[in-house]
């Protein structure tokens, strides 16, 4: 029963993504419409699917890799959803669907006899930890989306050669308010996320990092993200720098779930 | 039949020779318009009458006789022999003559794509013919319906949205950068139209402090208190780049005034904070390369008439989503054109079975002195049914020729099959 609503959820999202895309090249009112619908639809659909398979499974859909990352891309739609609205930026959808929609295909391509988690390990401040660290990173695929437009949009002006982008993306100003928004959104999560995660390592098995990669790349990833907020604080690192410091956080997050899917450690793979 | 036609010249037809010599005053207009609308030939008339064109909408049995009628006027004004004019006139009738009247008031035949002046001529030209008694409904239908197309093109293209002018364009890049211009600081260096013209835009947008600098103190000095800003030293430029988010430069200097070490050396306290050099001065008065600074952007005059031209070619390309809607309004204002011209058909139809219902059943009840409320009843709903039944392929059948364009010639059948009476006489 899952699986089927994870399918046309999925398919939902699919389908939003072409919409989005025609909208970025046409943009026409009425397809981005339909594309939010679709979106809402693939959405709705999504936490259906979560709910039933945690219900069916007995435990949080977090249990797995792919279960975690149908999470993140559950929180990011909603976040794009929110931040179309409050920044006015009608091609979000465009940036972020084509990765939700990728990390669902690659989802369902993934082994289906995924190693679970250890039934010894369950208990409450593991699905806390999770569920911390995936908002976390929903709020940094919108930052990623944000610093890649931003980067987008500064070469248009840069270049002083205005070509489609620069009339449907937004401002600079703009791009930036939402990359460092998303930003502090993001980061307080993964903080708790991961200091759950470390001081449950220690009183399991002595250590913080266990020799754990996903952990050791997930460290990496916060101090990017740690690194971004202190420079703007301290010297005002905005606009490129941040956008820049944004794409590279993201490529470590995603490291980090390569080095999950295909590295011994002790996060169930 | 009365039949909605434009006649009329335009710059895509006529050089401005002629059309100067066409184009009339509003005074003036208006009486022509009384004269033109008095001769009895045309039922109801607009003029329309800008530098660009000179074009009469009429509604007219014969479009010809009123076209002649209303040039012959338009032209003697001036002298002009309409025998210049005649061939460069273009006269359009029925739905094309609906479909040139949308496009003109959404600024699709304009000379600029998408400027936004003729619909206030529009408007204009609408108001001065009904002041004059000269519209009637089909014109009063047809231009409030203009109106709201030209307002749907606005609000559902971008056919107006992109900068065509220099300043403007400047003005918008700004936006691109900053988002808001809401107290953003604007230093403008040197004098000249563009520059100040562009540093007004800027403050209606809400940019503040505006900072004036000019070489002679004197005119720094008038240049602030015209766009209500602060004169400082022309040596103190520098210093002052330090604060302001956007620096317009405009100097007649042999070399640039602004050199990229003064920049470089402003950035370090602006903690990534955008700065924006409009330049308009030839020769350049921002040394090139600032635009390879971090967060910093300059225009000089030639980019910013780049960003015109790719505004221009964006308009283009949002024309075609315009053509578009206009096309389906004009389909829509055609169907329920012909509608119309079906209404008053199918309402006399049922007005004349409806009376000789009456009378049937008035004579039914003559002979059944005694029935009782059941009986009537029942006659009553038999008679209504027959003539619902009667009247129902008919109706559909003549909206359906109407939306064919059929609709006139069956009415008329209709008319004389059941003895309805003539066109004219129904209300």
């Amino acid at each position: 029963m899952n699986l089927i609503l994870f399918d046309l959820a999925l398919l939902g999202y699919l389908l939003a993504t072409v919409l989005a895309l025609v909208h970025l090249v046409q943009r026409q009112e009425a397809i981005y419409r339909l594309a939010v619908l679709a979106t809402l639809a693939g959405w709705v659909l999504h936490t259906l699917a979560l709910v039933v398979r945690g219900v069916e499974v007995g435990r949080p859909p977090l249990g797995t890799l792919v279960e975690a990352m149908s999470v993140v891309g559950w929180a990011a739609v909603l976040l794009t959803l929110w931040a179309e609205r409050q920044y006015r930026v009608k091609v979000l959808g465009a940036f972020i669907l084509p990765l939700v929609a990728l990390s669902g295909v690659s989802g369902a391509w993934l082994p289906p006899g995924f190693r679970d988690i250890a039934p010894a390990l369950r208990n409450a401040w593991i699905w806390v930890h999770v569920i911390l660290a995936m908002l976390g990173i929903a709020a940094f695929v919108l930052n990623f989306a944000g610093g890649v437009m931003y980067l987008l949009q500064e070469h248009q002006l840069k270049a002083k050669r205005p070509g489609a982008l620069y009339y449907r993306l937004p401002s600079l100003e703009t791009l930036d308010r939402m990359t460092y928004r998303a930003l502090t959104l993001g980061f307080p999560f993964l903080t708790l996320g991961l200091l759950l995660g470390a001081l449950w390592a220690r009183t399991a098995w002595g250590s913080v990092f266990a020799f754990d990669p996903l952990a050791l790349f997930s460290f990496l990833a916060w101090l990017v993200y740690a690194a971004t907020l202190g420079g703007r604080a301290v010297a005002g690192w905005r606009g490129r720098r941040a956008a820049y410091f944004a794409v590279v956080g993201f490529g470590v997050l995603l490291l980090t779930l390569g080095a999950g899917l295909l590295l011994p450690g002790r996060h169930g793979s | 039949m009365p039949e909605l036609f434009v006649s009329g010249l335009s710059h895509k037809t006529a050089p401005i020779a002629v059309r100067e010599q066409l184009a009339v005053e509003e005074d003036k207009l208006r009486e022509i318009l009384v004269d033109v609308h008095g001769a009895g030939v045309l039922s109801e008339v607009v003029i329309l009458s800008t530098c660009n064109r000179v074009e009469v909408y009429g509604v007219a049995d014969v479009p010809g006789e009123a076209r002649a009628l209303a040039f012959r006027r338009l032209a003697q004004h001036r002298g002009v022999d309409l025998a210049q004019v005649e061939p460069l006139l273009y006269t359009k009738s029925g739905t094309e003559a609906v479909q040139h009247c949308f496009r003109v008031a959404a600024s699709l035949d304009s000379m600029l794509l998408g400027e936004p002046q003729i619909l206030g001529q529009v408007k204009d030209a609408f108001a001065l013919a009904q002041s004059c008694q000269a519209v009637g409904p089909l014109l009063h239908h047809l231009w409030t319906q203009a109106f709201a197309v030209a307002k749907k093109v606005r609000t559902e293209t971008e056919l107006a949205r992109h900068a065509v002018s220099v300043s403007y364009a400047a003005v918008e890049l700004a936006r691109k950068i900053f988002g808001s211009l809401e107290g953003k600081a604007v230093l403008l260096i040197g004098a000249g139209k563009m520059s100040e013209l562009a540093a007004k835009h800027l403050a209606d947008q809400g940019a503040f402090p505006i900072y004036v600098t000019n070489r002679t103190w004197a005119r720094a000095q008038e240049m602030a208190r015209a766009l209500a800003g602060t004169a400082v030293p022309f040596d103190a430029r520098a210093e002052t780049l330090g604060t302001v988010d956007i620096v317009i430069t405009s100097t007649g200097a042999p070399e640039p005034i602004v050199r990229r070490a003064d920049v470089e050396r402003c950035l370090q306290g602006r903690r990534s904070r955008p700065l924006f050099f409009i330049d308009i001065g030839v020769p350049r008065d921002v040394e090139p390369g600032v635009n390879e600074l971090d967060a910093v952007f300059c225009y000089d005059i030639d980019d910013l008439r780049q960003v015109v031209d790719s505004n221009l070619r964006e308009r283009l390309r949002e024309a075609q989503k315009a053509e578009a809607l206009v096309a389906r309004e004009v389909a829509k204002f055609v169907a329920r054109d012909h509608d119309l011209e079906v209404v008053p058909t199918i309402v006399s139809l049922r007005e004349r079975l409806e009376a000789i219902r009456r009378g049937e059943v008035e004579k039914a009840y003559a002979v059944l002195p005694n029935a009782d409320a059941q009986t009537r009843r029942a006659i009553e709903a038999m008679s209504q049914a027959i003539v619902n039944k009667v009247l129902h392929a008919p109706t559909v059948k003549l909206r359906e020729l109407s939306r064919g364009g059929h609709g006139r010639t069956w009415t008329e059948m209709v008319h004389e099959l059941f003895g309805l009476g003539g066109r004219g006489e129904e209300k």
